[in-house]
């Protein structure tokens, strides 16, 4: 089978070398892969984007999409999957977009479990309003809105995730490619909501490439069991998302089980509705 | 024949089901019936009440004038009797007190029969029934169509009251064609369902809400899907990506709830998918009056979403209207791709109207998408009338939907040639819809003679009752709102001597919409802003 072109004539405008050129390849290998192992069709795999640097994936990607308003990945997606549930609903969102805009929707999904995937660009900056602080920006950045340094912690989407019930809670990096291809392959088949966050240095208002590198471990190679939940948030709390100089960071699946599905709830949704017909007798709705 | 009966008490006693069961017994046997509904915003308590307005010819309001107060409780006889006409009088339990009542022993009765309290109104209702004379026979038949399986007890408590002795019996003329009884609600449920709707979202919201239950209940009978998510930014995203995906879908909520949708309109006027929203209004500004009525979200709905981008938005008078307005707010939406806020408010919404007949719609609601697209599929195709032919993901060609100005695939774009191309494709729309519309009778005119009332929505009742009584009047509705149909307005309100305009608002918002649409100054406002629906007597008081 040939090599699938997932090209599109779009002209790419993220900074050179930024890590999304890294997460746009990932993304596209797990795609090329699961469809070559016939678990995906092109066709029946739509993307969702928000707004910031992450949301122009959306043009990079000729497949079906739906880009967005800031913050409204989550509702889309799950609107999406409600509408035709044949389909495959992979988000795309930042972390203002996720954790600040729209984190309303995220607890809920986490909570209601729709079978959808929610990627997240966890840049810790928001990159293109030019470099404010977001809620997982570490204590004292100094951005143009905060110029004497953040005043608060950082959230933790991790701990976030799997307090409110996500069914696959996982970490990987724009910085270590071939864990990220993995994770992406894994959340994607994942029946379930499945969140990952995608840590991205952003070169130019939040580098943390260096940080990252040294500190960054695979859970993997630990031999650890992602079924355990108490596990699972003790890893959470190994590293707070605080640029601090002691932590080692995890990357890799933290939790992750079956369960039943937002859509599984719902005798109704059974194919696409626009093959559903119906034949409606006026006088009988009435009962008259 | 027209009679006014007054049904009162707390919230919990289960006003509004009795009045609703009376409205459609009469209804059942060929009487025309008007049932508006009065409710605070709480659970338990307070005082509720429901006006049933019965008559041989069709009615569409009531006036506070009442023959008949059901109370079920002293403060329903405290508040109401001074509204009693001078040979009305009052229907309740023995322990009330008016010189008006006619005491039932209702206690008495409900022991013996071994029935809870709440069955009291059973026996009121039997009683009301037996007064005018309805065949027994008739009674049981509504209940048992009502009530299904629980139909026994119901008829027990009807058939022991119509043994109850009357203290007196109203002449009827018997057997006439039996009318159709809903609400504005349900109207806009039923159309919704006629349509072919598939997904309905919303968050509760007065007075919305009866639209979320109505459906919800009936989702099995129809294959259809009633989901709640978390707020109305979810549901109107939610709604956008279903519709995205090929479902039919409506939402529905009222004023702050919309405004929580605006973005997301906006959204829907870039992305081009098509959306219809049911806006109930009720009173405000912000938290308002919750349960009581208003047109003053009329600006907000015409404007409502930042950028310029086409919708339609059109306001049913009565619940008739609701249901056929609602099958051509499908139909619009889909084929045009845009977004139809069907405008409603808690008077058209939770009022019952009566009907001999439903006519046909004019349009049979479609899905409008090419089920066998090309690979070449563009998304947004510029045509000649704004409207790019629409297909679904799942069948083959990539398929995209954009808030960001694009290109005709969907792909981002803020090129000056197509960003001004694109605007004028989608703006273009509103000539195409405008030309529709116009054979769907965006307006309509009632009554003969030289002047002329104007108005919209559900002040529609009203004004029509008023035409009974005032000589040389014409009404003019309008019911699409947008696109306006403002060459017809311009040319019925210029024909005219006098024009007088009424609205259920403070500031007469359509008044102000005719003047920007045709520029005509419309200077006589006869404007009610208390939460309240007219009653005819004040239309007719202040036009004379
Ligand atoms: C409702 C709304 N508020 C604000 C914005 C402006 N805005 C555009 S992108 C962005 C931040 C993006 O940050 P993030 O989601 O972290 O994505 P990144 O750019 O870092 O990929 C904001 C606030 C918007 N588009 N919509």
């Amino acid at each position: 089978m040939k090599n699938l072109n997932l090209q599109t004539k779009a002209q790419n405008t993220w900074c050179p070398g930024c890590f999304n050129f890294v997460i746009l390849w990932a993304f596209q290998e797990a795609i090329r892969e699961l469809i070559k192992e016939r678990k995906l069709q092109k066709k029946n795999l739509v993307v969702v984007t928000g707004i910031g640097c992450h949301g122009k994936i959306y043009d990079y990607l000729d497949l079906n999409g739906f880009y967005t308003l800031h913050g409204r990945v989550i509702p889309t997606a799950v609107g999406i999957k409600l509408g035709n549930p044949e389909l495959t609903v992979v988000g795309f969102g930042g972390d203002g977009d996720t954790f600040a805009e729209g984190i309303a929707h995220f607890l809920h999904a986490c909570n209601t479990n729709p079978d959808i995937t929610m990627l997240v660009h966890d840049n810790q900056v928001f990159a293109l309003t030019t470099g404010q602080m977001t809620p997982t920006t570490e204590k004292e950045y100094k951005g143009p809105s905060s110029p004497e340094g953040k005043k608060t912690n950082p959230i933790n989407p991790i701990t976030l995730a799997l307090a409110a019930g996500a069914s696959f809670v996982a970490r990987s990096s724009a910085t270590h490619k071939q864990h990220l291809k993995r994770i992406l392959k894994e959340a994607i088949v994942h029946k379930g909501f499945s969140f990952v966050d995608i840590l991205q240095p952003c070169i130019t208002f939040h580098n943390t490439a260096p940080y990252l590198s040294k500190r960054i471990y695979d859970l993997k190679k630990e031999r650890y069991n992602p079924r355990n939940f108490d596990l699972a948030f003790q890893k959470a709390l190994e590293w707070n998302y605080s640029l601090d100089q002691k932590s080692r960071i995890p990357i890799g699946i933290f939790y992750k089980k079956r369960r039943e599905t937002f859509e599984e709830g719902f005798f109704q949704l059974k194919k696409p509705w626009y093959q559903v017909q119906r034949k409606v007798n006026y006088r009988k709705l009435f009962h008259h | 024949m027209r009679k006014t009966i007054l049904i009162g008490g707390k919230a919990g006693q289960g006003i509004a089901m009795t009045s609703t069961l009376l409205g459609k017994i009469f209804a059942n046997a060929g009487f025309y019936v008007f049932n508006y509904r009065d409710y605070p915003s709480l659970i338990r308590g307070g005082h509720n009440f429901n006006v049933l307005a019965i008559s041989d010819s069709p009615v569409f309001s009531f006036e506070k004038d009442y023959d008949i107060i059901v109370a079920l409780d002293q403060n329903t006889i405290n508040k109401h009797k001074k509204y009693l006409k001078k040979q009305g009088f009052i229907l309740g339990g023995k322990a009330l007190k008016s010189q008006k009542l006619i005491s039932l022993d209702l206690e008495r009765i409900l022991s013996a029969m071994r029935l809870p309290p709440i069955f009291g109104n059973n026996i009121l209702i039997g009683y009301i029934a037996h007064y005018f004379g309805l065949p027994l026979a008739d009674v049981l038949r509504v209940i048992r169509r009502e009530f299904g399986k629980k139909a026994d007890v119901v008829s027990k408590s009807i058939k022991f009251a119509y043994g109850i002795k009357l203290h007196h019996q109203e002449k009827v003329r018997k057997k006439r064609k039996k009318k159709y009884f809903f609400s504005g609600n349900e109207a806009i449920s039923l159309g919704a369902i006629a349509a072919g709707l598939d997904i309905y979202f919303a968050y509760p919201m007065t007075p919305a809400t009866p639209v979320l239950h109505y459906l919800a209940r009936k989702q099995k009978e129809y294959n259809i899907l009633v989901v709640q998510p978390e707020n109305e930014i979810a549901v109107i995203n939610a709604a956008l990506g279903a519709s995205f995906a090929g479902a039919k879908t409506m939402v529905g909520t009222s004023g702050g709830g919309f405004c929580l949708m605006a973005e997301a309109c906006s959204l829907q006027g870039m992305s081009e998918v098509p959306l219809v929203v049911y806006l109930a209004q009720r009173t405000g500004p912000s938290t308002g009056v919750p349960t009581y009525t208003t047109q003053g979200d009329l600006k907000f709905a015409l404007n409502i979403g930042h950028g310029e981008f086409p919708r339609i938005v059109v306001a049913p008078g009565d619940a008739k209207e609701a249901f056929l307005r609602t099958i051509e707010a499908f139909y619009l939406s889909q084929k045009y791709r845009t977004l139809v806020i069907i405008l409603g408010d808690k008077h058209l919404g939770e009022s019952h109207f009566s009907f001999d007949e439903i006519e046909k719609p004019r349009v049979q609601s479609r899905d409008f998408l090419i089920k066998n697209p090309s690979p070449d599929y563009k998304s947004y195709k510029i045509t000649k009338d704004g409207v790019s032919p629409r297909t679904v993901p799942g069948i083959g060609p990539t398929v995209r939907a954009s808030g960001y100005e694009h290109d005709e695939e969907g792909i981002t774009t803020e090129e000056e040639f197509k960003v001004s191309q694109m605007t004028e494709k989608r703006l273009r729309k509103i000539e195409s819809i405008r030309k529709e519309i116009a054979r769907l009778d965006p307006i309509k005119v009632y009554g003969r003679g030289e002047n002329l009332i104007v108005s919209w929505g559900s002040t529609k009742g009203a004004i029509i009752d008023s035409l009974k009584k005032l000589k040389g009047f014409r009404f003019l509705q309008i019911i699409y709102l947008e696109p306006f149909p403002w060459l017809q307005v311009e040319r019925e309100i210029k024909k005219a001597k006098r024009v007088f305009l009424v609205e259920n608002n403070a500031t007469g918002l359509l008044g102000k919409v005719i003047r920007e649409q045709t520029g005509i100054l419309i200077k006589r406002k006869i404007l009610k802003y208390n939460g309240r629906p007219f009653y005819p007597s004040e239309i007719i008081k202040k036009i004379k």
